[in-house]
């Protein structure tokens, strides 16, 4: 370890042992010296995160490596209760269910819960060199029920019901051109902007499946509608990330309301 | 022993509360009939229908509105909606009360009982059991409710004896009509059995309480069907669309030249592989955060497939670090079959494909982590994204690396498209794979998308015009899927 | 058949699911949960698969005392010490040798990891055999706490809440802050535009950030939140169902070459 980075640890260490102290001795509650320690356990590994802001460094892998053994456990814990326990146990049988005090679901057809322990068992069977390709049964499962259930819900959702929202009038409470012209204003509730925004929305609609036409040369008049296509693509792209900028940055606010108020208690 | 004369016990204690509610819901029927209150029209013709398209449990009730709502005295505030069901279901509803008292017992939650409620006194009486005692009397009592409910079809055929008229809701006046969706679960007191007579009958009620009983409607039956009749343009979607793959396909295969245009980011694939080669750098896969169940996620094995097969030929190192254990799985058979088609069974490694973390941004960090130490010459991230989008992007453009994306993902397609070199948006994510391959047969399944969109096209231009006459709303209808 | 086999099954699956979108029938629904719950169980066996993974992983990382290896020793001991309590719970009303037993088995699992790897087997097997045997003795012996894999016990354990409010969620929430710098950096780069498509994009994202800028000092034009909310409205409407039918087509070809068998690269042939 060279010097610098020494005294850098040495630095962090005492900074964050004297945090403890001072957390602990102002903290009320039951044991102080464990929320103090908890607290300034949470503000060190917020900042070891946002230290990877100015580059890669030990802190940052520390916290890194630890989130990634933490929560896969955690996920395997829950997993674990909320599948295994509440959802495969409670068919298996009832002794099996009382024992791990949960509601036996009766059905009779619960003896077909044992393929999918069946087809665990086969996926684990990756770990053999020999059986390793059983393991493609139950990966095959998966994916032809899958893919099965995403067909027909797609085309319905995505298809058929996209070519009926698509058709829209493109003239609005229309008496004829005098009318039009007597009465035009520019609100976004007027006739003309209406007119305007459902032609928008027909023509964009159009041009856009234009620019995902792979089949065609975009060439000519085709070309030119692909090229609408994805100016508005793109002017969506950009609404949208603005959006979520102004979302993001609301984040970023919390977490640094939690380092001065929780932590240090700079604002209240 | 013991159990079985407990579950006499509660049986016997649960018939005589049971006489109590007959009295209750007898009290109700005949409340209608009280002199001084002037009684309204009552609702006509009451009629129903098994739900159509449904798994059944359920009746569709339609009526005639009482002459006194909305006209006449005007004075019907509501409909109250009844159905006669018999003792047994009666019966049965308790001991699925108990049931639940006692479930609530054994999970240690009984708090939301209500004191002084009918459950409240169960649950001094099962409160004494011991734990195994808890267990058999509701392995029985679940066993009786199973059994009765198989002769609760038998049991409604002795109307108008033997059971009661049950308050099931209430409409608003203008109402007239009200489906009476049963649970099909037989331990639900909503439990509605199938092919049973059922009677069912509506009363319009003032604002004083005065009732009116329509006629009774009944025998009814309910029952599921087979075939969903509202779903019919699916149908015809799905044989046009699997008729045009199928002869696109076809013709894919007897050799015909079917013309792709050019996608940026593909042809940058092959580049970035080269360009990682020469600086001797590793390749870096991502996957998303998609399951093996989301197509994106399938058309993202497909190029990861190619990709490697690349990457043995060249004798590059490729890494893919994966969010959900079932991908990992399927990414590791894809890599190695990759490599064993490329002719290097040798150069392939287990841990190329690892797992980290179902973890969303425990993923990120070790990803970002990746980028950083290992410094791959290409990132690829195909698949679907979230929130981790940008972070991942914008970590690997800091750190130098050639970027290539595709998502479906609509919202991360922005992030991707500023943070990366070549992105593909939505669909091009899925022709991709039949691009890396120039599989003729995979080209084949473009076509018919293509031929999809035109179809979308023209409808839509169709539906435009129409719209503007009266007739539109028709051709509309063609397309509406009703749930 | 080895190869025939899967393809089969993919095959039949996804018939039946195609078919069953229009069978309303209890039966036929029935069977479509039946499904469904077998791929959430599938996936809980498939994640021991993946913690064995991130086992080997790490373990060959320390073996090999590739670059960082000392880091994976922290995944091993997170990984471990948050599975541990997640299966015990506190009966009395401390934790008595609790913090103990958790250091030896973190011992044990140093010793034998040690022992796979280094030269001095011996040694390391005789060490991990202490650390079992303190381990042991303590979960025999000491009555404040518990083991429970029947019960999700586990998860009401302070030390286990704690790890997920102390040690998981400061971290994720500083991930997900993060965003706000990386987004800085990401409008940087679109700031600067090279081309017309570019522009496109800055333009309306400047557009919608003026609206939704909460801190503007300076009263809104009218005509800004008017534009925003027409950009909103009409042409990302027309672009998301643009998309959206896009994708849609291509995730109905995608599967229906999967169902059929025409697309098997996920399969490792392709």
């Amino acid at each position: 370890m060279k010097k610098t980075s020494m005294v850098v640890f040495a630095t962090i260490a005492s900074l964050f042992l004297l945090s403890w102290i001072v957390k602990g001795m102002f903290s009320e509650g039951s044991s102080p010296y464990l929320d103090g320690f908890l607290v300034t356990l949470a503000a060190f590994l917020t900042l070891a995160i946002m230290s990877f802001l100015y580059k890669d460094n030990p802190y940052y892998k520390f916290a890194e490596h630890l989130f990634v053994g933490v929560s896969a456990a955690y996920a395997m814990c829950l997993g674990f209760w909320s599948t295994i326990v509440g959802n495969l146990i409670p068919r298996l049988s009832s002794t099996v269910s009382d024992f791990f005090q949960v509601n036996y679901i009766e059905g009779d057809y619960n003896i077909f819960f044992v393929i999918p322990i069946i087809f665990g068992i086969l996926l684990l069977m990756r770990l053999s060199p020999k059986a390793g390709w059983l393991s493609r049964w139950p990966l095959a499962f998966i994916v032809g029920t899958t893919a099965g259930l995403n067909f027909v819900r797609y085309l319905r959702s995505d298809f058929i019901n996209q070519i009926n929202s698509t058709i829209i009038p493109l003239l609005i409470d229309w008496n004829g051109f005098g009318d039009f012209f007597s009465n035009m204003n520019f609100s976004a509730t007027g006739q003309l902007v209406m007119m305007f925004s459902n032609l928008v929305i027909f023509v964009g609609v159009v041009c856009g499946i234009i620019y995902f036409y792979f089949s065609k040369e975009h060439t000519g008049w085709f070309g030119r509608a692909s090229k609408v296509g994805i100016w508005i693509l793109m002017i969506t792209f950009g609404a949208s990330f603005g959006y979520t900028v102004m979302g993001r940055i609301s984040l970023l606010v919390g977490r640094i309301t939690f380092l001065f108020k929780d932590w240090l208690e700079i604002i209240s | 022993m013991k159990v079985k004369l407990l579950f006499a016990v509660i049986l016997l204690l649960l018939l005589s509360s049971l006489s109590f509610a007959q009295d209750d819901s007898a009290e109700i029927d005949t409340s209608a009939v009280v002199e001084e209150l002037v009684l309204p029209a009552p609702p006509g013709n009451l009629s129903g229908v098994d739900k159509p398209n449904d798994h059944g449990h359920s009746i569709d009730l339609s009526w005639e509105l009482s002459p006194d709502d909305g006209g006449g005295l005007n004075t019907v505030l509501q409909y109250d909606i009844y159905h006669w069901v018999p003792n047994l279901m009666l019966e049965l509803n308790l001991v699925r009360d108990s049931i639940s008292v006692i479930q609530k017992i054994i999970r240690k939650t009984t708090n939301g009982i209500i004191e002084g409620s009918q459950a409240d006194s169960m649950k001094k009486v099962f409160e004494k059991l011991s734990r195994s005692e808890l267990f058999d009397v509701r392995n029985s009592l679940t066993e009786y409710v199973k059994k009765g409910n198989k002769g609760l079809a038998e049991a409604c055929k002795s109307y108008p004896e033997g059971g009661a008229w049950l308050f099931l809701d209430k409409k608003p006046s203008g109402t007239s009509t009200f489906d009476h969706i049963g649970s099909k679960e037989f331990k639900s007191s909503g439990f509605v059995p199938d092919f049973a007579n059922l009677y069912y009958r509506v009363d319009a009620v003032t604002a004083d309480g005065a009732k009116a009983s329509s006629n009774i409607l009944g025998p009814i039956q309910s029952s599921g069907q087979w075939y969903n009749t509202f779903r019919t343009p699916v149908v015809f979607s799905v044989l046009l669309f699997t008729l045009l793959t199928v002869f696109f396909v076809q013709k894919a295969r007897k050799g015909a030249d079917l013309y792709v245009r050019p996608l940026g980011g593909i042809e940058a694939v092959d580049d970035a592989i080269g360009r990682a080669t020469e600086m001797g750098r590793p390749i870096l896969y991502v996957l998303g955060l998609g399951s093996a169940a989301d197509i994106a996620t399938i058309a993202s094995f497909t190029i990861l497939g190619r990709v490697a097969k690349k990457v043995a030929e060249y004798q590059t190192e490729l890494l893919v670090p994966t969010y959900d254990p079932i991908v990992m799985t399927v990414a590791q058979e894809v890599v190695k079959s990759a490599y064993l088609d490329a002719g290097r069974p040798d150069a392939y490694k287990e841990d190329t494909v690892h797992f980290v973390t179902q973890s969303q941004f425990a993923y990120v960090a070790a990803v970002n982590g990746i980028m950083l130490r290992e410094l791959p010459a290409t990132n690829i991230y195909m698949g679907k994204f979230f929130a981790e989008s940008l972070i991942l992007a914008e970590t690997g453009a800091l750190a130098g690396s050639i970027q290539i994306s595709g998502t479906d993902e609509i919202a991360q397609i922005p992030f991707f498209i500023v943070a990366c070199d070549y992105t593909l948006i939505g669909e091009e994510l899925y022709a991709a794979s039949a691009y890396l391959g120039k599989e003729p047969v995979l080209l084949g399944s473009l076509k018919a998308q293509d031929y999809a969109k035109a179809a979308i096209i023209v409808l839509a231009v169709i539906g435009v015009i129409l719209a503007q006459f009266d007739f539109g709303t028709e051709f509309v209808n063609l397309f509406e899927v009703v749930n | 058949m080895k190869r025939q086999l899967p393809f089969l099954l993919v095959f039949i699956f996804g018939a039946f699911m195609t078919i069953q979108y229009y069978i309303p029938h209890e039966s036929s629904e029935f069977v479509y949960t039946f499904l469904l719950d077998w791929t959430m169980i599938i996936g809980i066996f498939a994640l021991a698969l993946g913690i064995w993974s991130l086992y080997q992983v790490s373990v060959e990382k320390i073996k090999h005392k590739k670059e960082n290896w000392v880091y994976s020793y922290v995944t091993l001991f997170g990984l471990f010490i948050m599975v541990v309590l997640g299966f015990t719970f506190k009966v009395g009303d401390s934790w008595g040798l609790y913090s103990v037993f958790v250091i030896a088995l973190m011992a044990f699992l140093y010793c034998l990891i040690n022992a796979s790897i280094a030269k001095s087997k011996g040694l390391w097997f005789g060490l991990s055999g202490v650390a079992l045997v303190v381990l042991l003795g303590i979960a025999y012996f000491d009555d404040s706490w518990g083991v429970a894999f029947m019960t999700s016990e586990g998860l009401r354990n302070t030390m286990f809440t704690n790890f997920a409010d102390f040690v998981m969620t400061p971290i994720l929430a500083t991930m997900f802050a993060l965003l706000a710098f990386f987004i800085a950096s990401a409008a940087y780069r679109a700031f600067r535009a090279r081309n017309v498509l570019a522009s496109l994009l800055l333009v309306s994202a400047i557009i919608v950030m003026l609206r939704f800028n909460p801190y503007m000092p300076f009263g809104l034009p009218e005509l800004i939140a008017e534009l925003s909310n027409w950009l909103m409205n009409v042409p990302n409407l027309a672009a998301q169902r643009a998309i959206v039918i896009g994708i849609g087509l291509g995730i109905v070809a995608t599967s229906l070459k999967v169902i059929l068998g025409i697309e098997r690269g996920y399969m490792g042939k392709g």
